[in-house]
């Protein structure tokens, strides 16, 4: 209520006084109370805490589940004295390193996008200008106390919510608390029950544009407006982005398979008579072989390269999974001031002649294009820029017109930089014309007047121009410029003057008149003494020279994005704090409401019929104002939402936009919410990716959003879809890519425990695989190019288009994965036989072969075999399982690099980071098997050359297979073959 | 706030339902009878296509072999030795000389190991010339050249039915393991060494525990089906001071550059370490 208080009832509430402000002490009391004028920064997760988090996530509890088992397993045979019992240790902490080593990493990775954030939330420390003990003085922003006297001026950021007790000329910009664009005028009159819209209290982050204001202090820290929305931003939910979804579920899907195998196995194996310890050390090779360990630290690596892209293309992503969400984004909610457009007023018409003329508004124009020959034009630019208070800032010469900073407010800022652009250096033509006499534009005469001399040496009369509102204008004028020449202001030319003026308006322009006269030389001699205060001048009779009108133009790129959106199925909605008028006008110049589509509100005016007679369905666009959002029910919403392909919300509160964002989540949708104000925050994180502007987003925008547009275009959006998208493709190629090895590992355990045989491939080397020679293929997957034009096609349905879908699973595990384990197990035996032990020997033999007292084991041949014979020959096994396994996966990784196209279409070599990942597959193959063959522990031996080899054929086959399948799905869409093996 | 509020049980027991047999559809588990039928006849062609590709592969791989020598050997380049009979658990002997159900299944496993060096096994064998590498590699039909049982001498089981086990004086016999074309060199024999001095007396059969050349090479199984291949016994006198505590022997083939028998991994390359516990 203090915007209703006098400034004494005022001084006692705080017990402080307008000129000597606080004493020292009290301040440091209400300090100690009050704490510092500062916002609460967003609870952080501890940093122990996120890294534990990263250790029990995913597939981490399989795998310390497989540690634990190995663990006892290793306690039991310990007691029972075992020599091999220390195998299982090893085992255990191998898996409890991978573990923790792919957390570190996964934190690692979190931490340094998290970094990247941490520098934008860097403030630099404000100062505020105080009368404490009677004395002015510097502080720190964060010391300020309620009650405490401040000063500020034009430029400086309030510094806490502030009842204004005195002002000279004080504008603020309440842009990022409204989304208004407008500067507002700031007295101390209280004008309005509701303190935001009261003139006399100034909020905490915004800016004075213009003037001084003395106030008292009456809110600090929290407690602002700005304080109360951040609140209400953390009191919203982190959502779960749409990938971390997709990676559970496929988690859920892998452990599902890697339990119910275990499981079932082990019930077989203790049905089989195996021991329980075997039968449980068979469990932990069964968890290890389906869990691919290195998949969740591939997916991270692939995102943040796809981060690290759109950063380049000025998407900073904070937080790595929104990566993807842009790309399933279903309906992106934008603000319309600062995205959209480019929060600067700019002349967009010109009226005069009895003509409207366009202005060029793009962001770099240097000329303008419009017919400049007419005399009515040179009188009407001379008035623009002699009636402007306008000023550039000294010293920008070099900078290009529309970068250059203005002193002075929104409208004249845009015709000085018009006049500029046009006439060149507008301030030597105002020395030129010397200003004699000047009324400011205030609100009860509305309208703006100098006295210039002329610049014709041979012309000593003055010259009045006059703007203004341009009703105003009109009626101080008797006479209108037609081509040059003064002609009378009769009905007719009254009537073209009102058509311009409303259509003018009708597009959301702010429209201004502009008048001049030549005084008579005879009355006005060069000695004249012009009083602005008597007015001893005409200021009627005048004559109308024209209009111009000025608008926050769309930036040049924004209706090609809108465009692009919506080919990819995305819908736009504008969300604007602004009026609905120029909220629509921006919306059709942008494209949201397309060229052809009519709002309730068209029909009935088209139609000539009340608007409730108006058939809802026939309208595809709305434009819904915050007033009646607010009578609105939530099924009324969601109609809107429903029913309507393009719609604007107009004057809308934070709280609305937060019903907005919740209700098109309610439809289903995945939405991107754009904005920049500390008045979007909330809705910003309720979004599913919130995305805030980097050059004009306020730090509690950026704190809540998923992703800052370090250009502030809207068109870097579209990037972000295209990205989103396309990694979404090819996480499912790597995650295809690496679940079809999974089965070519399990297989084995499987085999081995129901035939007997030795065993084929060894834990570690399985390791080997998942961490070692597939990890950089499959990151190079995160490197292929779209197969199709992505942005042609509708967002992902997130309940049903899967990034794991049974067709993947299915044609990995069932299809591709079977056929690796094939040609897998031929090398096995091949190298088995050709080592004397016949395929028909090996079935059954398993307790005997294991039987550490049993050193002449009889091969195939009636040789005999010590039992580290058999080992070694097991461990050469091993290494042949492993390099058949790593040769069809090369296989494996070419076929994945398309889903639906043909490799040949797609081009073998058009990602090389393919061939990087090929190349070092089979390097870090060839150096374990002869590098490190030597090494007892790993058990890899050197291996024979041919061997590399025996899988060849199946390699190719896995390959034709899959060209074959493409071939059938690009054939006969829509056909069972479709159905079921497309991916 | 989750989003999507938790369905209730009954409703998501439905649904499962539902998916489990939908009537309405006809669809068990997600498919129609006739997709199913569809699914498993393309499973049943692909497996049966996998399946005799692997078979087939397997065939030619297999064809690639010889009958007689495995492709490669180098996995068996030395080797073992192993000692009959063979303890269950581990290599550990325990028996009671006075009770002859103790040592029974050590008896039989000899009795059993040695039925095919009986002479009327043998009938076939040739003597060859003692002390040299019995070379075949021209001839066809590969000879085996005859072990006599009496070389092992009390060990043979034809004096003392028991191997020694009843008197206290156990028998082992320790064995080279049998792999192709391996041509020892030099003078091989088997030399066993009590782990500590003076607790156990050992003898010899055939004297110094000789392996004679004559019995090499090995020409594998279908070559040389009647191959025996040459055994040492040893017999051990256990003092009567130790027989309360195991006496650990360890048998090492000596005499031999090719023979290998101190590697690190590999226990029972040209080596075997047992124990053996009497009591009376």
């Amino acid at each position: 209520d203090d915007h209703k208080l006098s400034t004494s009832e005022l001084e006692e509430k705080y017990g402080t006084s307008i000129n000597k402000g606080l004493s020292s002490a009290r301040a440091a009391e209400i300090l100690a109370r009050d704490g510092p004028n500062s916002l609460t920064p967003p609870k952080a997760t501890p940093e122990i805490v996120k890294f534990l988090k990263q250790l029990v996530g995913g597939f981490s509890i399989l795998l310390w589940i497989g540690a634990v088992f190995s663990w006892i397993s290793f306690g039991i045979q310990l007691a029972q004295g075992a020599e091999s019992a220390f195998d299982n240790l090893y085992l255990g902490v191998v898996l409890a390193l991978v573990v923790i080593l792919t957390g570190i990493f996964a934190y690692y990775q979190e931490a340094k996008s998290t970094n990247i954030m941490a520098s934008f939330s860097k403030m630099i420390p404000q100062q505020a200008l105080v009368i404490r003990d009677a004395e002015k003085k510097e502080l720190p922003a964060d010391q300020l106390v309620v009650g405490d006297i401040v000063e500020i001026k034009g430029g400086d950021r309030i510094p806490a919510d502030i009842r204004l007790i005195s002002t000279q000329g004080c504008k603020v910009d309440n842009s990022s608390l409204t989304g208004e664009s407008e500067p507002q005028s700031r007295s101390c009159d209280f004008t309005h029950d509701n303190p935001l819209e009261t003139r006399n209290i100034a909020f905490y982050s915004t800016t004075c544009v213009e003037g001084t204001a003395t106030g008292i202090v009456i809110n600090t820290g929290d407690r602002t407006i700005i304080g109360r929305i951040a609140s209400l931003a953390s009191g919203v939910g982190n959502e779960k982005t749409p990938i971390a979804i997709e990676i559970e579920h496929f988690v859920y899907l892998v452990a599902g398979v890697a339990i119910s195998v275990g499981v079932l196995f082990f019930i077989i194996s203790v049905s089989m008579r195996y021991k329980i310890l075997d039968s449980i050390i068979f469990l932990i090779g069964i968890i290890v072989a389906n869990v691919p360990e290195g998949l969740l630290a591939t997916v991270t690596v692939s995102l943040s390269l796809t981060a690290k892209r759109m950063a380049k293309k000025n998407c900073l992503v904070k937080n790595l999974e929104a990566v993807e969400t842009l790309g399933s984004t279903s309906i992106i909610c934008s603000d319309k001031t600062g995205t959209l457009t480019q929060n600067r007023m700019t002349v967009a018409h010109l009226w005069f002649d009895n003509q409207i003329y366009s202005a060029d508004t793009s962001e770099d124009q240097t000329t303008q294009p419009f017919d400049q020959s007419s005399p009515s034009w040179t009188a009407l630019s001379k008035i623009v820029t002699l009636c402007n208070r306008a000023e550039f800032r000294p010293g920008q010469e070099n900078l290009p017109i529309m970068k250059r900073i203005v002193v002075g407010d929104a409208s004249e800022t845009a015709l000085l930089k018009f006049a500029e652009v046009i006439l060149g250096d507008v301030m030597n033509i105002r020395a030129q014309n010397k200003k004699v006499a000047e009324i400011p534009f205030n609100s009860t005469n509305k309208f703006q007047l100098s006295i210039h001399e002329t610049d014709d040496p041979n012309d000593k009369r003055f010259l009045l121009v006059m703007k203004g509102a341009p009703e105003r204008i009109l009626e101080r004028c008797s006479t209108i410029m037609i081509n040059g020449k003064e002609e009378p202001l009769d009905s007719e030319k009254a009537e073209a003057f009102q058509t311009a003026y409303m259509e003018l308006g009708g597009m959301g322009e702010r429209v201004l008149g502009f008048c001049h006269l030549y005084l008579p030389e005879n009355e006005f001699p060069d000695t004249y003494p012009f009083d602005t205060d008597s007015m001893n001048f005409p200021t009627s009779n005048l004559c109308f020279v024209g209009l111009l009108s000025m608008i926050d133009p769309p930036r040049s790129t924004v209706p090609d994005a809108v465009s692009k959106c919506r080919s990819a199925g995305i819908k736009v909605i504008m969300v604007t704090g602004d009026h609905p008028i120029t909220a629509k006008a921006i919306a059709k110049s942008v494209g949201i409401i397309s060229a052809t589509s009519e709002t309730v509100e068209d029909i009935a005016k088209r139609l000539n019929i009340p608007v409730e007679q108006v058939n809802r369905r026939e309208a595809t666009a709305a434009v819904v104002n915050g007033m009646e959002l607010k009578d609105m029910s939530l099924q009324q919403l969601d109609e809107i939402l429903c029913n309507h392909s393009e719609i604007v919300f107009a004057r809308t509160s934070p709280q609305q936009k937060l019903i907005i964002v919740e209700g098109c989540q309610r439809q289903g949708a995945v939405v991107a919410v754009t904005g920049d104000g500390v008045n979007d925050s909330p809705a910003l994180k309720k979004a599913d990716i919130g995305i805030a502007m980097g050059i004009a987003g306020s730090d509690a925008a950026k704190n809540a959003a998923d992703m800052v547009l370090l250009d502030d275009n809207f068109a870097s959006i579209v990037t972000g879809v295209e990205e989103g998208r396309l990694i979404f493709d090819n996480l499912k190629k790597t995650i295809a890519y690496t679940l079809t090895k999974n089965i070519a590992e399990l297989c084995p355990f499987l085999i081995y425990i129901i035939a007997s045989i030795p065993m084929p491939i060894g834990t570690i080397t399985i390791l080997f695989i998942d961490l070692g020679t597939d990890i950089i293929p499959s990151v190079a997957l995160a490197y292929e190019k779209a197969e199709s034009d992505i942005m042609n096609r509708r967002p992902r349905n997130k309940r049903k288009d899967r990034l794991v879908n049974e067709q993947l699973a299915v044609y990995s595990y069932l299809q591709i994965g079977i056929m690796q384990s094939v040609g897998a197990f031929v090398t096995y035996f091949t190298v088995y036989a050709e080592q004397g032990f016949l395929p028909s020997t090996l079935l059954g033999v398993r307790v005997n072969w294991e039987n550490n007292a049993i050193n002449d084991f009889e091969d195939s041949y009636g040789q005999e075999w010590t039992k580290y014979q058999r080992t070694y020959l097991q461990w050469t096994g091993y290494t042949a399982f492993f390099v058949s396994i790593t040769i069809q996966q090369v296989a494996d990784l070419i076929i994945r690099k398309t889903r639906r196209n043909s490799i040949f279409q797609q081009g073998l070599f058009r990602n090389k980071v393919i061939w990087v990942g090929i190349f070092s597959q089979i390097g870090i193959a060839l150096i374990l098997t002869y590098g490190l063959g030597h090494v007892t522990a790993l058990n890899f031996t050197p291996l024979r050359f041919q061997y590399w080899f025996v899988a060849v054929p199946f390699a190719i086959l896995i390959w034709v297979y899959d060209e074959v399948r493409k071939l059938f799905i690009r054939r006969y869409p829509g056909s069972w073959w479709d159905k079921n093996m497309y991916y | 706030m989750s989003k999507e509020t938790k369905k209730p049980f009954r409703q998501s027991m439905a649904e499962w339902r539902q998916f489990i047999y939908n009537p309405s559809s006809g669809e068990f588990l997600g498919r129609t009878a006739k997709s199913w039928g569809l699914i498993l006849l393309f499973y049943l062609v692909f497996y049966g296509f996998l399946a005799a590709l692997f078979t087939f592969t397997m065939w030619v791989m297999l064809q690639t072999l010889s009958s007689d020598i495995p492709k490669y050997r180098d996995r068996i380049s030395s080797p073992g030795l192993m000692i009959s009979p063979k303890p269950d658990t581990a290599l550990e002997f325990y028996f009671n000389k006075s009770d002859a159900q103790s040592y029974a299944e050590y008896v039989s496993t000899l009795r059993k190991f040695l039925e095919s060096y009986d002479d009327s096994k043998q009938t076939q064998n040739i003597n060859c010339t003692p002390g040299r590498i019995f070379d075949q590699n021209d001839v066809a039909v590969k000879k085996a050249c005859r072990f006599n049982l009496s070389e092992l001498g009390q060990c043979s089981g034809k004096e003392d039915k028991t191997f020694g086990y009843s008197k206290g004086t156990p028998c082992v016999l320790v064995k080279v393991n049998r792999i192709i074309g391996l041509k020892p060199e030099g003078e091989p024999h088997i030399k066993c060494t009590p782990k500590e001095e003076g607790t156990v007396e050992i003898n010899y059969f055939p004297p110094e525990g000789l392996i004679d050349l004559m019995y090499f090479p090995y020409y594998g199984k279908s070559l040389h089906a009647h191959y025996l291949q040459p055994l040492v016994a040893i017999q051990l006198a256990i003092n009567s001071n130790s027989t309360k505590e195991e006496v650990a022997i360890e048998c090492k083939i000596l005499g031999s550059p090719n023979l290998k028998n101190e590697d690190d991994r590999d226990k029972f390359l040209g080596r075997i370490a047992f124990k053996v516990q009497m009591t009376e």
